[in-house]
């Protein structure tokens, strides 16, 4: 058998990764890349290549840039307000002076809801602001109403809708990131800064901070990557299509109705797979190699 | 008036304790709702909002089933992908963790951070390239199709990488070598038991996600037989139920409820484990 030298016994742990890499990961992308550049589709065997025919229908059908630009809204709506409940919780749970009571198990509550699932969420939610459903029959009984509303046929009730169920899936866990982050900041840090007569926003701003900075970025990017690929909610809590008036289609709703049409065209839903693929990546990288210190990568070589 | 430093932090509690009440009854509301709602006969629920649990779930259930919606195979569906998923999610993430860490071979860095950009790649949108590569190989309506990319998951390794570096011990894997084990005798009998709790954490992330996961199988599978429980949840909304609340609810309670009992076993786990990617002690 052949004698490998000791070290070299690292291939061998890592070369399942690499394969199923290599076979589930990185062909399908460049299969993607591929297939945006045909007329591809999935009922007939024949196609040709277009070049960039498929782009270009793209970039001139409004639908896309709504849908890129819903996408981003709908990501930004959410993730402000959660960064800032989270920010508020952290602080206190991790405040010496409150000393505040049960705090593992107020953050244990706040958690559960991102591990429900996406799908049954969103048909909770359906199905409680139907027409029929729980919230208008309350709001009419207690008089709140005159009559009820379709709430599901309103775009601004809607889209805040999707915002609300993704702020309150994932604000628990970005607290969670960030209490942690903050309990492992040495206590000797502040206490200095105090001898020195800082007041806590200095102490916030100079220290917490900058100490932080890396969980932001990973918070950051994450939700990012994530709110790119929105899909379960916004296609389960209307129609599947985006409605009302495209008020909640994502890309990802977007791509799938190009692949689902009655002719299945996998050629022009690759391309909207791999716009926004390039789209979120660049971002996401952007905002890690850029905001990401020097200091830090210089650690991560020693490792 | 002055108020006292004391009072004032007082004041201060009372002001955040009734904001957290609010922000819990939030939380809770909507699942309290569902689970509730599962348990009501659709003539309760049409006639108003309860809070207190009421007697018709196996009604609900009866009329869950004579609509055609098999949520017993549904469930075992789930239950097998969840399982299997978890579980090599689990080993091959430890496999490829303990390679990085413990072999110093040419490449090791990089391929490290290759792995950290795959955690900031969007894979969902090379989903088309992903199916008709899986139809071509004829998997596509196979549940391999769901369960074999794990095999290769980013995030898993990078948690499992985190991990293995801070409870590493070169002298027991030296020791073990004295002894003649081989290295993947090492892996499995000395690495792997020491690394027991953090499996334990990352099998629990690998369980929730692949249970809850609707995309993929939506894309993949096609036979009603092999629908899982997300699948279904999106059936539930069709016209067949559109009067049928009560058995809605039921059919959404039975998707959450597990993962609730399996939160509530292992939160301790579930919450430490989330900052441990990401936080470095």
């Amino acid at each position: 058998m052949l004698k490998l030298k000791h070290h070299q016994y690292g291939y061998l742990f890592v070369a399942p990764f690499i394969i199923g890499f290599l076979v589930f990961g990185l062909y399908p992308v460049v299969n993607t890349i591929v297939l945006s550049f045909t007329d591809r589709t999935l009922m007939s065997s024949s196609y040709s290549y277009i070049g960039l025919k498929n782009f270009q229908n793209l970039f001139a059908d409004s639908t896309f840039t709504t849908a890129i630009k819903n996408t981003w809204q709908l990501w930004l709506m959410n993730f402000i307000p959660q960064m800032g409940i989270a920010f508020l919780l952290s602080i206190w749970f991790t405040n010496n002076r409150l000393k505040l009571r049960g705090v593992g198990v107020w953050r244990m509550i706040f958690y559960m809801p991102n591990l429900m699932m996406a799908s049954a969420v969103a048909a909770l939610f359906f199905s409680l602001f139907s027409f029929y459903g729980p919230v208008n029959q309350f709001l009419v009984r207690s008089g709140l109403l005159a009559e009820a509303i379709d709430f599901l046929r309103k775009p601004a009730i809607v889209r805040g809708l999707v915002v609300f169920i993704q702020w309150w899936m994932w604000f628990g866990q970005t607290t969670i990131l960030l209490m942690a982050a903050m309990t492992a900041i040495s206590p000797s840090l502040y206490e200095a800064a105090v001898v020195d007569g800082a007041g806590t926003i200095q102490m916030f701003l100079k220290i917490t901070l900058p100490l932080i900075k890396p969980v932001l970025i990973y918070i950051l990017v994450t939700s990012l990557v994530g709110g790119m690929q929105m899909f379960d909610i916004p296609y389960l809590l209307t129609d599947g299509r985006g409605s009302p008036g495209n008020s909640i289609l994502t890309n990802t709703i977007n791509m799938y109705m190009k692949f689902h049409s009655s002719k299945g065209h996998i050629g022009a839903a690759s391309a909207v797979g791999l716009v926004v693929f390039v789209m979120t990546s660049v971002v996401a990288l952007l905002i890690f190699f850029l905001l990401r210190e020097k200091h830090d990568q210089s650690a991560e070589a020693d490792r | 008036m002055k108020i006292s430093y004391r009072s004032m932090t007082i004041l201060y509690r009372v002001f955040i304790y009734l904001f957290l009440v609010i922000l819990v009854v939030i939380t809770l509301i909507p699942v309290w709702m569902l689970i509730v709602n599962a348990t009501r006969s659709t003539v309760e629920i049409q006639q108003g909002i309860s809070l207190l649990p009421s007697k018709y779930l196996f009604s609900n259930y009866k009329i869950l089933l004579s609509k055609g919606l098999d949520l017993p195979r549904g469930f075992f569906n789930s239950l097998t992908i969840a399982v299997l998923t978890t579980v090599i999610t689990v080993y091959f993430a430890m496999l490829t963790a303990y390679g990085i860490v413990g072999y110093n071979f040419k490449g090791r860095k990089s391929l490290y951070n290759m792995i950290i950009v795959l955690v900031m790649i969007p894979m969902q949108f090379s989903i088309i390239g992903f199916y008709q590569w899986m139809s071509k190989l004829g998997l596509t309506d196979s549940y391999a199709s769901l369960i074999l990319p794990s095999i290769a998951s980013a995030g898993s390794v990078f948690f499992a990488k985190q991990y293995l570096d801070s409870i590493m011990i070169q002298d027991l894997i030296d020791a073990g070598r004295i002894d003649g084990a081989t290295e993947l005798g090492i892996f499995h009998r000395i690495m792997l038991p020491i690394a027991k709790p953090g499996m334990f954490t990352m099998g629990i992330f690998a369980f929730v996600a692949a249970w809850n996961n609707f995309f993929n199988a939506f894309i993949l599978i096609t036979s009603r037989d092999k629908y899982t429980l997300p699948m279904l949840v999106q059936t539930l909304r069709g016209d067949v139920y559109r009067h049928e609340y009560g058995a809605i609810y039921l059919g959404l309670a039975a998707s959450v409820v597990p993962i609730i009992i399996i939160y509530f076993l292992f939160s301790r786990y579930i919450v430490n484990g989330i900052s441990m990617g990401a936080v470095k002690e």
